[in-house]
């Protein structure tokens, strides 16, 4: 024993036990947030039961199982008694008032687990699903009760009423917006020339007739959504039998898809699981976020996360540069450098504070004085805004970018430096020849880092920019195609606002999971990017550090 | 502070080597070094000839190296380094306050200890030099490029691979490679702080070769501890001792009838 603890085998076992740890710790989140955010665009079985209630009645309940958990119930001889409860997402929110109720298994009569028999799931744009039976289906006062040829009608009219809806909101979103933009900008030139004191009647007549034809291409944009959407109204309507045995009416201009899970094969369902992905990543949400997808969020997540990078990286490698290759060493250069980690120790949300004291109210408000004055009192910059949060991440993440890229900094050495001298190189010629680029390693690495903690952080976030429904997003085909300016959405945010502000919490709670496995991926793609090209850097420089 | 002698007797034998014969370089006068307090080259006066070998011989800490990296102004770099006297070059006082240290550099040519080629290919290393003093023109470099590569005796073995990573090259290649970067752009003087320390006796042999060529177009100072190179390349022969200038004179001179006594030591062994 006392020879094994000499040879200090207990550390090596100490401390392979504490990398177990990490490891699993981190496969099981990893493994936890999968499940429970895949699991959600799972095609779930539709089951169908009676339970009874307090008075004897008996009700009917129709959804699907969200989850299940054990009540423990300790009768007064002492033994313990586990009685299942279930909760099950019943959907039809429109006529129940809630989506999802808690049934114990006591009051369930028969078996809970009773498939229904082609059972309907409609997702709706408003009021969540629809659990029910084909009733009968109106198109044009004609109306179908077998259920095989309501199906695939309404098949073939939701694919028209998709197709309606895109063109809609490609109208409404872009060519619309395009022109309420113009007729915004004649408003600012008008003011612009007012405030000048030089507007003359023939501004006002050409401005006048201007503002006219932009109204006259919006009317007709008008005029065209409306066709469209008469055209939506004509799609016919769905009738369904809810568990209740309420007949429910719905319009297939509200229908955003359907589809009967119990009926599927697991093929189906696989080609089901991945269309909803798809939806969930390229769709704009819906419902207080509660529903449709995540898309602006994450462009708004990447977005900020590559200008905070354009920021971060020069400022951090320049004053990585002073202060190890100019700087005198000295008093005030060592509490400098104990300013800047102490820097990387501050609370992310004093950032915060700072970025809108500072760049939204300081810097944005005097842009707006200097430049916008035309558009005050509403504000250009001086709101939060993308540029504010790019900047105010680029300032919490500084630290890290510096004290990497010092490092990288001080491992070139000494002899590369007085060979770029001894052939009469300035020492701004080695450093930026040289030395900078051998560095190129060290400073990703410091990006790496900067990322991560930037595109997780979510408290500054809110105070400079973040919102939770963004109208715009902050990238577009309209010049400049970046909007500094604008509002955006954050995954991180998205997270906080869904699971903890949302209305229906049940309903959230797998887009939670779901959102955070997408921040998770964005941020290993964004990190594996920047790992691939240090990789390829240190490959390019490898021989000089053996 | 012993007072250092030009001990250099006329060899009749050998009349061309002798200082009164040769073009003179770099001329050293008084010249004092300081680390901070601590002094390490004392009062040292010599006369560095032109298109000849100079070898720096002594022990380690002797500060022939030091001495070396004030022909090119090197000890620039370290701050605490302070220095008195006077140096010029061919006549221009090289530490005058209006001089133009890169441009100093650009005449007084250096290789170190350790290869240190750039991270570049190989052509890119060679014209590293020439690119600074913004030659842009293809055909200017390719030609100087080869000039320096044949000068260095590495064309024939690089010149199918000039686009290669220079890191990729054995270290007598490497210090080869230096050599031709520190050529290319025609310096005075070349400056050789001990260059074959780190190589194999090949490579050595390579190296010294082509320092006997070179003195064709270049002056030479190389510093070494290897008394038997020194007495190989060179034609002059300083030998240092505890940052005093003992004893210049041409290298047989030096070698065969040294006149003070701690030279003779040195160069027989009896110093560890």
């Amino acid at each position: 024993m006392k020879e094994w603890l000499n040879k200090g085998e207990h550390w090596i076992w100490l401390s392979a036990s504490t990398v177990s740890i990490s490891v699993v710790l981190v496969l099981s989140l990893l493994a936890m947030i999968s499940y429970k955010g895949l699991a959600h665009f799972w095609p779930h079985p539709v089951y169908e039961f009676n339970i009874s209630g307090p008075n004897i009645e008996t009700t009917r309940v129709m959804g699907e199982l969200h989850e299940s958990k054990n009540k423990v119930v300790v009768e007064k001889s002492g033994t313990k008694t586990l009685i299942p409860q279930y909760l099950i997402k019943m959907g039809n929110r429109d006529v129940f008032g809630i989506d999802f109720k808690w049934v114990s298994s006591k009051n369930v009569q028969g078996k809970m687990e009773t498939l229904a028999k082609d059972a309907v799931v409609i997702e709706r744009y408003e009021y969540g699903n629809v659990y029910g039976h084909f009733s009968s289906f109106t198109l044009n006062g004609k109306t179908t009760t077998d259920p095989k040829q309501i199906r695939t009608e309404l098949q073939a009219q939701v694919a028209k009423g998709k197709a309606l809806h895109a063109a809609i909101n490609s109208i409404e979103k872009y060519d619309m917006g395009t022109v309420n933009k113009q007729i915004e900008n004649l408003r600012f030139e008008e003011k612009k020339l007012r405030i000048k004191g030089n507007f003359t009647p023939a501004d006002e007549s050409r401005i006048k007739a201007e503002r006219a034809e932009f109204q006259k291409t919006f009317v007709a944009y008008q005029v065209e959504v409306k066709v469209l959407y008469d055209q939506k109204e004509t799609l016919g309507e769905v009738a369904l039998t809810i568990s209740n045995g309420q007949i429910l009416r719905v319009p297939v201009a509200k229908v955003v898809q359907f589809w009967q899970p119990n009926n599927m094969s697991y093929v189906e369902k696989l080609g089901f699981f991945f269309s909803a992905i798809g939806h969930f990543i390229s769709d704009d949400p819906r419902e207080a976020n509660t529903e449709g997808g995540i898309f602006p969020a994450m462009i708004g997540t990447i977005v900020m996360v590559l200008l905070m990078t354009v920021f971060v990286t020069p400022m951090g490698v320049v004053a990585a540069i002073y202060m190890r290759e100019y700087a005198k060493d000295g008093v005030v250069l060592r509490l400098v450098r104990i300013s800047i980690n102490n820097l990387a120790g501050v609370p992310s949300i004093v950032f915060g504070i700072f970025g809108l004291g500072f760049f939204v109210y300081i810097i944005g408000g005097s842009i707006d004085e200097l430049f916008y004055g035309y558009a005050l009192p509403s504000p250009t910059f001086g709101t939060p805004g993308l540029l504010w949060a790019s900047l105010t991440m680029a300032l919490l993440t500084l630290p890290v970018v510096i004290v990497s890229t010092e490092e990288g900094l001080s491992r070139i050495p000494m002899a590369l430096r007085e060979g770029g001298l001894a052939l009469g190189a300035t020492k701004a010629e080695t450093i930026w020849k040289i030395v900078l680029p051998m560095a190129t390693p060290a400073i990703m690495t410091g990006l790496i880092l900067a990322i991560a903690r930037a595109a997780g952080e979510v408290a500054p976030l809110m105070l400079v920019g973040v919102v939770k429904l963004a109208p715009e997003l902050p990238i577009d085909t309209m010049a400049p195609f970046i909007h500094l300016e604008n509002k955006f959405m954050h995954l991180g945010f998205h997270i906080y606002d869904v699971g903890f502000q949302s209305p229906n919490v049940e309903a959230a709670q797998p887009l939670v999971y779901a959102t955070s496995l997408l921040l998770v991926i964005i941020i290993v793609s964004l990190n594996l990017g920047a790992i691939s090209i240090r990789n390829r850097l240190r490959e390019k420089y490898k021989a000089l550090e053996g | 502070m012993s007072v250092t002698k030009m001990n250099i007797t006329l060899d009749g034998s050998n009349k061309a080597l002798s200082l009164d014969n040769d073009k003179i370089a770099i001329e050293v006068k008084n010249w004092n070094l300081y680390y901070g307090d601590k002094q390490a080259l004392m009062n040292v006066n010599m006369q560095v000839p032109e298109n000849r070998v100079t070898a720096f011989i002594g022990p380690s800490g002797c500060g022939k190296s030091t001495l070396l990296r004030c022909f090119n102004r090197m000890n620039d770099l370290i701050d605490i380094v302070s220095v008195e006297g006077e140096m010029t070059l061919h006549g221009d006082d090289m530490y005058d306050k209006q001089m133009d240290v890169s441009a100093l550099r650009r005449r007084v040519g250096m290789v170190f200890q350790k290869p240190n080629p750039f991270p570049k290919s190989i052509y890119e290393n060679v014209c590293y030099g020439l690119r600074l003093l913004g030659i842009k023109d293809k055909a200017l470099l390719d030609e100087a490029v080869e000039w320096a590569l044949k000068s260095a005796g590495l064309w024939e073995e690089v010149k199918d691979r000039l686009d290669d990573n220079a890191l990729a090259m054995s270290g007598g290649q490497q210090q080869r490679l230096c050599i031709a970067r520190a050529i290319a752009i025609k310096p005075d003087v070349l400056l050789l702080d001990e260059p074959t320390s780190a190589l194999d006796p090949i490579s050595t042999l390579a190296i010294e070769e082509l320092i006997f060529e070179l003195k064709k177009d270049f002056t030479i100072l190389i510093v070494t501890h290897n008394m038997q190179q020194a007495a190989r390349v060179s034609d002059y022969t300083a030998f240092m001792y505890m940052g005093e200038l003992i004893e210049y004179s041409s290298t047989d001179n030096l070698f065969t009838n040294p006149s003070v006594k701690r030279t003779e030591d040195y160069i027989t062994g009896r110093y560890g």
